[in-house]
């Protein structure tokens, strides 16, 4: 079975193109399903965010070819797609995974938020039962690695975050957030995050808005802020100095047309909009107006990474932990690929019997041909019997991915890596194991 | 005496200007330290250099063009250093200093020739007049370096892109506060000054004073500065309009100083 990753992010695909691709959660099932079953396909996994979507597949036969699928499934042409598209196999792609989940790829490095995108997909992927045995160790390995930079690193303890970035910017342009109002289109996690920080900075209240009311009703208990109803959100929008959006909606939720109004009515007092939807919520053209300071999420990137010098040092300690995950998952899965242990215990096995017959060979020379075919079957017999539950432990210790079992077995057998290659045909000396090891030093 | 004083705070208004420069533009916290206090000593020694010229002559105003480029230099370091201690930021003195530093150079070099022969020299209204007036102009020389500043960090800003070199201006909000109030203290002093000056006018030259061309141009100026913070005060007039409107009454303002040579009454100098 072999791994591939393809997709585009924010470094390689501008807002326009990511949001085309961008998929629903709601739909997040139906779309793996029919990652699914696109040929050669056994395991698959989507992970779509603002800034990346990526196809994850463990797949057999010929390269599964991920570049035609999005083409036909989202119906954008090729010549656009193609230049923006990445491919990691293998290797590359379990370090890609493994950075994207450890939110050292992010376009804020160390924000938290990633992990449990990546968690959601796995969940959904898992639901729909597009995850199997592959897939199941390589985001086991990226969870603990991105664990384990977390707890090891102060890389999310300093990150920057879209909400910090906010609050720089509306620094900026205010001066201070002290009496500044906040609202928030759409309760997501991330908005969540963006109001707690401006909070925490002075602003004054929060005033939420959502097209679920209830929801909207719940986090306003939570921040102790106002509800304004989605159908109001026209009339009431000027009421905040910041507004951060980040729903769902499939087309712009604030025109110019809006924007002017609110400055009227705010007697051209300056309004920040921080739009974190992918699609976006915020027509692009309203940053043109006096007064409005319109943010999207690669502007927020391009502000993030400036930020990105003080971190380095962290980023670096982060990614020396990230190349040691990679290097022991990649030894993990090379000791839970069995094959070459089962081989290699048979041919020592095999070539046992042979050289215990080449011993024996004066004594059995007055054996007639039958006898000596039924000694042949006999010693075979014996070495098959004798192997037989060996054979099955390994088996199913590699099934469930014990490699405590599987190193207790080639122990016990003494049997290393380096004996992967050993020929069957080799001679050595029966009863004297040690020799097959150092045949092959 | 004055006039040591005088060069002292020139020499000092220099040095303040290279450590403004190198505080704001190169983000030295070192000179951002020592920028306030040469700033401040500048002023102090301009302010006691002013102090005993006026002593010296026995009046209360200044006469000739130097004594007034310095009365006005000594005005713009005050607003300066008001704003930088009100407002922490020293990015006005980009501008204030080296202003500052240029208008008491030339009067530095040496005393003006000048001689004021009116007999009103000594009246505390002319004081008033040429005080309010010149502090007026301090005013909205800042009024209009604000409103460029907030236009430039608008762009900025609006651009997304984020040119190190350009770090230094101070938030929108606060260059919009600076712009209107430095706006508002222009109207006051200018009202105070035209208000000193017609009393005056009506006291020595009568009614004939009020159809002279500096006159009614100071009038209509008046008028416009009445006008502007109208628009700018009902409808939060900012950005590229803002700036518009205050260089208009700046150039107008400029007009009011030049039309001293086609004005007929509003000349005292010695013939």
């Amino acid at each position: 079975m072999k791994i591939l990753l393809t997709g585009l992010n924010h470094k390689t695909a501008p807002v326009e193109l990511r949001e085309r691709l961008a998929i629903a959660p709601d739909q997040l099932a139906e779309e793996t399903r029919s990652l699914l079953s696109h040929p050669g396909i056994r395991e698959g996994l989507i992970l779509s965010t603002c800034n990346r979507v990526e196809l994850l597949v463990a797949y057999e036969g010929d390269d599964p070819e991920l570049e035609t699928y999005l083409n036909r499934q989202y119906s954008v042409d090729a010549a656009s797609l193609l230049p923006h598209l990445y491919h990691y196999r293998e290797t590359e792609a379990v370090r890609h995974l493994f950075r994207v989940a450890s939110s050292l790829d992010s376009m804020v490095v160390g924000e938290p938020q990633i992990l449990g995108q990546v968690k959601e997909s796995y969940t959904v992927a898992r639901s729909v039962g597009a995850v199997g045995g592959n897939l199941e160790r390589l985001l086991q390995g990226a969870f603990s690695t991105a664990k384990k930079i977390r707890s090891e690193t102060q890389i999310g303890a300093s990150s920057v975050s879209i909400a910090s970035v906010a609050v720089d910017l509306a620094r900026k342009i205010f001066g201070s957030l002290e009496g500044k109002r906040v609202l928030l289109v759409g309760a997501g996690k991330m908005s969540e995050l963006a109001a707690r920080h401006l909070l925490g900075h002075g602003a004054s209240s929060l005033l939420i808005s959502n097209r679920t009311h209830e929801r909207a009703v719940k986090m306003a208990q939570k921040f102790d802020g106002h509800v304004i109803r989605f159908e109001d959100l026209y009339t009431r929008g000027d009421e905040a100095d910041i507004v951060i959006t980040s729903t769902g909606s499939p087309e712009f939720l604030f025109r110019t047309p809006h924007a002017q109004q609110f400055l009227h009515r705010r007697r051209n007092r300056p309004m920040i909009f921080i739009d974190i939807a992918v699609p976006r919520d915020v027509e692009p053209e309203m940053n043109r107006l006096d007064g409005i300071f319109l943010y999207d999420i690669d502007d927020l990137q391009s502000l993030a990474t400036s930020n990105l010098t003080g971190r380095s040092r962290e980023a670096e300690r982060a990614e020396t932990i990230l190349q040691e995950e990679v290097a022991r998952y990649q030894r993990r899965i090379e000791s839970l690929d069995v094959v070459p242990t089962l081989v290699g215990l048979q041919s020592y096995a095999e070539s046992v019997r042979q050289a215990e017959l080449r011993r024996a060979h004066s004594r059995l020379q007055s054996l007639t041909p039958d006898q000596m075919a039924a000694v042949e079957a006999v010693t075979r017999g014996l070495v098959n019997k004798f192997l037989h539950h060996p054979l099955q432990a390994l088996k199913s210790a590699a099934r469930d991915g014990n490699t405590d079992a599987l190193n207790a077995i080639r122990t016990a057998f003494q049997l290393n890596e380096t004996q992967e290659s050993v020929s069957p045909t080799s001679h050595r000396e029966a009863g004297h194991p040690h020799s097959f090891e150092e045949e092959n030093d | 005496m004055f006039l040591l004083w005088l060069r002292l705070a020139a020499v000092l208004y220099g040095l303040a200007s290279v450590s403004v420069f190198a505080a704001v533009f190169g983000n030295r916290p070192r000179w951002r330290t020592i920028c306030l206090p040469l700033a401040g000593l500048a002023w102090f020694a301009h302010l006691v250099s002013s102090v005993e010229m006026l002593a010296l002559a026995h009046r209360l105003m200044p006469v000739g063009m130097h004594e007034v480029q310095s009365m006005l230099a000594l005005l713009i370091s005050t607003v300066f250093l008001v704003i930088a201690l009100r407002y922490r930021t020293l990015s006005f003195g980009i501008f204030a200093l080296p202003l500052a530093f240029l208008l008491v150079v030339v009067p530095a070099l040496g005393p003006d020739k000048y001689t004021f022969a009116s007999p009103v020299i000594r009246s505390g209204w002319l004081f008033v007049h040429v005080t309010a007036l010149l502090m007026a102009y301090a005013a909205l020389i800042f009024s209009l370096i604000a409103s460029f500043l907030y236009l430039i960090q608008e762009r900025r800003l609006k651009d997304k892109r984020s040119p190190g070199f350009l770090n230094w201006l101070p938030p929108l909000d606060t260059m919009d506060q600076i712009a209107q109030r430095t706006l508002i203290l222009g109207f006051h002093g200018m009202t105070i000054g035209l208000l000193a000056g017609s009393l005056i006018a009506q006291e020595s030259v009568g009614a004939a004073y009020f159809a002279d061309p500096k006159v009614l141009l100071s009038f209509v100026m008046w008028g416009l500065y009445v006008v502007m913070l109208f628009v700018r005060r009902s409808t939060g007039l900012r950005g590229r309009r803002a700036v518009y409107l205050s260089s208009i009454v700046f150039l107008v303002m400029l007009s009011v100083w030049a039309a001293n040579l086609f004005s007929t009454v509003h000349r005292f100098s010695a013939p």
